[in-house]
């Protein structure tokens, strides 16, 4: 009896600390971006002494703010999709066939997560130069970005092609589908959660990324994450930062949470057939 | 004809042998059970038969046309899978539909026929379910089912019970055998089962090794293993090895055993040679004046009991309606001469 309390009161401690966690940083950024510019929010005081709508206002009129978000709200889908595509041919390999050095082969796709992506950006953007591909910028960035985050979608991707069970495939085949009938009985509710999550992640990653967009994409191309930096580094203004951080993380924000609800969905019971 | 025919069927996995020139002929109507333990090459041999392998050697023909070279989707055949491999994400009734929607069947058709097998297989109650909202039983029956409605020249089976808990296990084994008389299909029929492999053949190929040991009736299979391992996994013979003495040329002879000399059916064996014998637990008189022995170990069993009794040093198991002896009990047992059989030579 104690015992479930203790653990009750722990538990709630536990939720409590990582709810002051996240909640702390976002009271933080709203107040920021609250700040009005007729008196500055010094350190001795506990809230900002003037509050109004006044950055948020200034930074959708005067800031580059609005084709930031056209760009990263365009680039973040198209990056999602040709990482889906380029991602698939390579998981299904992985997924479905034995062959002597697979287990090598994947963590050889996880490898590239280590390099900084700075590191890779600088080098990616040469090489794009060397091949004449830098022309388009936007295009060079969703490329860039595909191969960025290929490794996770190769590794997710992978783990939905290993759960096609091959008795499906069979079963279908017995009954005499086609090969495209036999992928979408077989495959696609399989492969559907997998097909999600890599969107999504891919789309969270792309919208936040600064390196390579900044690198490969200034000045002309203005990304979120570029407006952000700049806003927190040449010329440092927190309030503004603070405005432009909550429009980067508060659709995220929703957009891990639809992720989370198409993991559970990916449940084992679904695709193994029994309850 | 024979619905199906396999001819000098091979197939081996690099050095590995699995199925050594296998053939069957199955007729129109016939329940046929391949039996054997696990590696002896019996789920090959139904995959070969499925279009799923394609066999090193050898030929399949099924209605009369050589399908050998043909995939499983073009093949007139239907799989009940071990795991039953129903789409989880379809309900009842679209599994069942799934097969004959492939063959582009017209809308009336594919209703009466999915009417007909879901009465049938009493499956009407859960047309709109999914298959993981089914029990074990339920979900076997709709993959029995989705085999069915595609009225196959052949229904094949991989070990369709093995899921299942003993009870269900009798009783499916039942349905199956009265669906497959009803719709007078060709059936061929996976199993490691022994007990299943009996109640439910026609006839019975037991498989060890990739090999055909021996291709019978259920009875005949029991009465007269024709080698040392049919004799033993049908049913757990005692086998042991014997000197045929002589022959008295009025259908007895005599053959020396470790038991000592006994009287068996002239078998046409030439005396001197060395050959296996086997006789059944439940053959034994007990009582009878002939052979003595110790019982070692008794285990009841209901309506019989399992002695294992030791003669001579060796040991033996017999079985009795008696439940009155005892570890430790001497006995005597006589075997009858007809119930002695003979099978392969020894060396």
């Amino acid at each position: 009896m104690t015992r479930a309390r203790l653990n009750k009161i722990l538990m709630s401690l536990v939720i409590g600390a990582a709810f002051l966690w996240l909640l702390i940083p976002f009271t933080m950024a709203v107040l920021w971006s609250l700040v009005d510019p007729s008196e500055p929010w010094t350190a001795d005081q506990l809230l900002p002494p003037a509050m109004s709508f006044y950055r948020w206002t200034d930074m959708w009129q005067n800031s580059s703010l609005k084709p930031a978000l056209v760009t990263s709200y365009a680039l973040a889908p198209t990056a999602a999709v040709l990482t889906l595509c380029l991602a698939l041919p390579t998981a299904y390999a992985l997924g479905r066939y034995e062959f002597p050095g697979r287990e090598l082969a994947k963590t050889l796709c996880l490898l590239p997560l280590v390099v900084p992506a700075f590191i890779t950006a600088i080098f990616f953007s040469s090489i794009l130069f060397q091949l004449g591909l830098a022309g388009n910028r936007f295009a060079a960035i969703v490329f860039a970005h595909a191969v960025l985050f290929l490794p996770y979608a190769i590794r997710i991707l992978t783990v939905s092609f290993e759960q096609v069970r091959q008795d499906h495939i069979d079963a279908a085949r017995d009954l005499g589908a086609t090969p495209l009938a036999r992928f979408r009985v077989a495959f696609v509710p399989a492969l559907k959660p997998g097909i999600s999550a890599t969107l999504l992640i891919v789309f969270i990653q792309s919208i936040e990324e600064f390196a390579i967009a900044f690198i490969i994409g200034s000045p002309d191309v203005v990304t979120i994450p570029t407006l952000l930096y700049s806003a927190l580094g040449q010329d440092f203004v927190r309030p503004n930062a603070a405005v432009l951080s909550l429009i980067l993380v508060v659709p995220n924000v929703f957009l891990m949470l639809i992720l989370e609800r198409l993991m559970k969905s990916a449940n084992p019971a679904l695709s193994s057939g029994k309850g | 004809m024979g619905a199906i025919r396999i001819s000098g069927v091979t197939k081996s996995f690099g050095e590995f042998q699995a199925l050594s020139s296998i053939s069957l002929e199955v007729a129109q109507g016939e329940f046929v059970t391949l039996l054997g333990p696990s590696g002896c090459g019996k789920t090959t041999l139904l995959k070969i038969i499925s279009g799923f392998i394609e066999p090193t050697d050898g030929q399949i023909e099924i209605g009369g046309e050589n399908v050998t070279r043909l995939p499983p989707e073009q093949r007139d055949t239907a799989l009940c899978f071990q795991s039953y491999a129903l789409f989880p994400h379809l309900t009842v009734r679209e599994n069942l539909e799934f097969g004959l929607r492939q063959k582009k069947l017209g809308r009336d058709e594919i209703a009466s026929r999915v009417r007909d097998v879901s009465t049938k297989l009493e499956l009407a109650a859960q047309m709109d379910k999914l298959p993981n909202q089914l029990s074990g039983g339920q979900q076997q029956r709709v993959s029995l089912g989705r085999a069915l409605v595609m009225r196959p020249s052949v229904i094949l089976f991989d070990e369709p019970l093995s899921n299942l808990d003993a009870k269900l296990r009798d009783q499916v084994r039942i349905e199956i055998r009265r669906i497959q008389k009803d719709y007078d299909l060709t059936a061929i029929y996976v199993t490691h089962d022994q007990a299943e492999a009996l109640a439910m053949s026609d006839r019975v190929v037991v498989l060890n090794q990739g090999r055909a040991e021996q291709i019978d009736t259920p009875e005949r299979l029991y009465a007269a293993p024709a080698t040392s391992f049919v004799a033993d996994f049908i049913g757990s013979a005692n086998v042991m090895e014997g000197t045929v003495l002589s022959a008295d040329g009025a259908g007895l002879c005599t053959v020396e055993t470790p038991i000592g000399v006994l009287e068996a059916k002239d078998a046409g064996v030439p005396p001197g040679a060395i050959r296996r014998l086997s006789w059944r637990p439940e053959k034994a008189q007990i009582g009878e004046p002939g052979l003595t022995a110790t019982v070692t170990h008794r285990a009841f069993q209901g309506h019989f009991t399992d002695l294992t009794v030791d003669t001579g040093g060796t040991l033996y198991r017999v079985q009795t309606g008696r439940d009155d002896i005892r570890e430790g009990d001497g006995i005597t047992f006589a075997l009858r001469p007809a119930d002695i059989v003979f099978l392969e030579a020894v060396g």
